[in-house]
């Protein structure tokens, strides 16, 4: 990885970022975008109007793009900024409902017949998910193509972790990878309806926790063949190393209980890296802190790698669904090049059923290097991959 | 690295078997359109939908009890392509297979339904059974646990050209030695919400016939249904190349995108024939201009004016008649076109000449996408 951009609920770019993880900040406030009187869970991580504004010269056109493009935008201009010259043969990312709060925007005005029609037609046309990848394409003057997965929860991770296989593969040089997604009203009734959103705190791993909030964001990496990053004399931030991915068929929305589908993905991300369990000094862990899903993850992570620091980050910044991966990658590389693990905020008491270390509330020093990023989705689709951070 | 079409399988509004549905594209029988309605407005639609019967295998598998549509179409399809690959899933044949699934509005009906509560009655209202049908994902989970694929199972999400671009991914997939095959399906459901945006978006056509090519461009009729192909290093259908084309910021650019994309699919070999996405809108005459000037000898055909625009599974779709009319050295008659085309429509050729088919994929939301194949 030679360079990369973010915006999320911890901030607008990699400094906001580092900043917010050092302080284990909670990013987490309450919705303003539709209303949430009655959902069981009224908070969310979102992304400020200000992060996102003037990211393009033309503000009338910048208002007309969904939120979600105008994410991408803000962080491939970042990444562009560290690698002016990178010319992505192809672009993965990956995304779970893209500009869905126009689709949402454009059934109301058609129920209640609304004046606004007239913005009906942008609308459809911002609303397909793979338009803020093309947006951030157009905007930034790339005109590589443009891969999205839509693996649910998994998406950001299938994204970086299928790019770094074309890669390695000697077929493609360079690839534009990562993830976005933005707060709709349709996904957060969702998930609330599926009781898996909290009244309370997130508390990720937590023996009291009941369920996640959800997040938004971007973030994108610039992968490129180590050798040839290397021969240019191009700062590199991070290695991606190994990619697992495992299909759970147990049900929809559920892991199975024994944590089979996480532990294939760990297990095929280290095979794919060459690496014993014994290798990996950090996890970054999904860790929705739904009961279901931490259970499984949990039980995975101790049965295969033992006692090594786990946390999950999103008690701070929310469950941001296709960009999760993207953004909790870049999340490890930043923690682990400044020498800390991020912190698993909002943690009062471990679950007996989980032999885990959690990194609990504040951010603990490492002297740690490699490690494995999780992210498992709805479709049992679940993605690890490995990461080798290089200090800063 | 030498890929092959070894499979084929289709659920369309003209039936869900390969030589069924092909035998009436060469009697020249296009699909009957139905007609949707909703209460969000006065105005119906029309459209192509596929008949009860020809996913009536989807009823055999319990977890498809409460899909959606477009989830026991993708069933059926991948199902049907995995048989005519004469592979038999099991454990060991899931092992070593990956699935890309390609869509592009996915599960609208559910989606549609979903919202509606949340609207009509507030957001308790709203039913955690039908929220997980509406992930885009869905229909995908479905097939991988039917088939019992435990590895790698992609979803894939885009407009038209979308098929195209999970054949190049599928293409990706297999420089990995521990897979054998990967199962590439596109699928699509039709409602009326979605007839709707694309009328308010200029782009459909209130009745039949779909008229490819039409100057000026009367507009398309959308259609729904499911393509599986599957690929393997070995067969008789060599994917020559798998062009993964580019975006148009502007319909202007889409002329120059696919000059570029013909220009280096074409690498100096003229296809026989070009099976393009041509159906009724902006993108005909893009494809008209790349044909006549890469492809000026090649015969032109698509399958639109037959089976209706079903996005995700139309390149799929494409992909099967190119395969088809390779196999079966004839085209099926282009319907509706104008009488002045200025391109090659000639249905047959001399026995055993045709080689070599070029698929054209230009949605209609930025991407474009195009492949070659060869019969060997």
């Amino acid at each position: 990885m030679v360079a990369a951009g973010v915006v999320s609920p911890l901030g607008a770019g990699l400094v906001e970022t580092l900043a917010s993880l050092r302080a284990a900040r909670d990013c987490i406030s309450p919705v303003e975008r539709f209303p949430v009187e009655q959902c069981r869970c009224t908070t969310a991580g979102q992304v400020s109007d200000e992060a996102l504004a003037g990211v393009l010269p033309n503000d009338r056109k910048s208002c007309r793009l969904h939120r979600a493009s105008r994410m991408m935008i803000r962080a491939l201009a970042e990444l562009l900024e560290q690698a002016p010259d990178f010319q992505p043969e192809l672009m993965v990312v990956g995304t779970t409902s893209g500009g869905m709060s126009f689709g949402e925007q454009y059934y109301r005005a058609l129920q209640q017949s609304d004046a606004r029609a007239r913005h009906l037609p942008a609308w459809i046309a911002n609303y397909p998910p793979q338009k803020p990848a093309i947006d951030a394409l157009e905007a930034c003057g790339l005109a590589s193509p443009c891969q999205v997965i839509a693996n649910a929860c998994a998406s950001g991770t299938n994204a970086i972790g299928h790019a770094f296989e074309c890669v390695r593969s000697g077929r493609y040089q360079r690839i534009l990878t990562g993830g976005y997604d933005a707060l709709s009203e349709l996904v957060f009734v969702g998930f609330d309806s599926l009781q898996a959103a909290t009244p309370e705190k997130c508390r990720p791993f937590d023996n009291a926790r009941n369920g996640m909030v959800l997040g938004e964001g971007a973030a994108l990496l610039a992968l490129e063949n180590y050798e040839t990053a290397r021969a240019r004399g191009a700062e590199i931030l991070a290695e991606i190393t190994g990619y697992g991915i495992s299909t759970d068929n147990h049900h929809l929305t559920q892991p199975h209980p024994s944590g089979i589908g996480p532990r294939q993905a760990m297990e095929r991300a280290l095979q794919s890296a060459g690496l014993p369990p014994g290798a990996i000094a950090y996890v970054n862990a999904h860790g929705t802190a739904t009961p279901f899903n931490d259970a499984a993850e949990g039980k995975a992570i101790a049965d295969l790698l033992g006692r090594v620091p786990v946390s999950s980050t999103k008690g701070m910044m929310g469950h941001s669904l296709g960009a999760a991966g993207a953004i909790e990658a870049l999340i490890t590389i930043l923690a682990l090049r400044h020498g800390f693990l991020p912190a698993n905020i909002n943690f009062r008491a471990p679950d007996l059923e989980l032999d885990l270390d959690i990194v609990a509330n504040e951010p603990r020093a490492t002297t740690a290097g490699t490690a494995l990023s999780n992210s498992f989705g709805f479709g049992g689709a679940n993605a690890s991959i490995v990461i080798q951070a290089l200090a800063a | 690295m030498s890929l092959s079409l070894v499979g084929l399988g289709w659920v369309t509004p003209l039936g869900s078997t390969i030589e069924e549905v092909w035998r009436k594209l060469l009697a020249g029988a296009s699909a009957q359109a139905g007609t949707l309605g909703d209460s969000l407005g006065e105005k119906s639609y029309r459209a192509f939908q596929v008949p009860p019967d020809a996913i009536a295998e989807a009823a055999k598998y319990p977890r498809l009890r409460r899909s959606s549509a477009i989830s026991r179409f993708a069933v059926v399809a991948g199902l049907a392509a995995l048989r005519d690959a004469g592979i038999e899933p099991n454990e060991q044949t899931a092992a070593r297979t990956a699935l890309i699934f390609a869509i592009s509005n996915g599960g609208v009906i559910y989606t549609k339904r979903f919202f509606h509560e949340i609207i009509k009655s507030g957001a308790q209202a709203a039913s955690p059974l039908l929220f997980p049908e509406t992930v885009f994902n869905a229909p995908a989970s479905h097939l991988a646990a039917i088939l019992g694929i435990t590895g790698a199972s992609y979803t894939l999400v885009g407009d038209g050209a979308v098929g195209i671009l999970a054949l190049k991914m599928a293409e990706d997939l297999m420089a990995n030695p521990e897979l054998d095959r990967c199962l590439v399906v596109g699928a699509e459901e039709a409602d009326w919400l979605l007839c709707d945006a694309y009328r308010k978006w200029r782009l459909l056509r209130a009745e039949p016939p779909l008229e490819p090519f039409a100057r000026p461009a009367k507009g398309m009729i959308l259609s729904e249904g499911a393509g599986a192909v599957v690929l393997a290093r070995a067969g008789d259908l060599q994917l020559q190349r798998v062009h993964p084309g580019g975006n148009f910021a502007r319909q202007r650019e889409l002329v120059r995108q696919l000059d570029r994309i013909g220009r280096e699919i074409k690498n100096g070999e003229a296809p026989d024939f070009v099976i393009a996405s041509a159906n009724g809108t902006f993108i005909d005459d893009a494809e008209r201009e790349v044909c006549a000037s890469h492809f000026p000898g090649a015969a032109v055909y698509t399958p639109k004016p037959a089976l209706g625009e079903s996005v995700a599974a139309g390149g799929i779709w494409q992909t099967i008649c190119a395969a088809q009319a390779l196999r079966r050295q004839e085209l099926p008659p282009l319907l509706h076109a104008p009488g002045e085309l200025g391109l090659t429509t000639a249905r047959s050729p001399a026995p055993n000449k045709w080689r070599r088919a070029v698929v054209t994929t230009c949605g209609l939301n930025q991407q474009v996408a195009a492949l070659s194949l060869v019969a060997r």
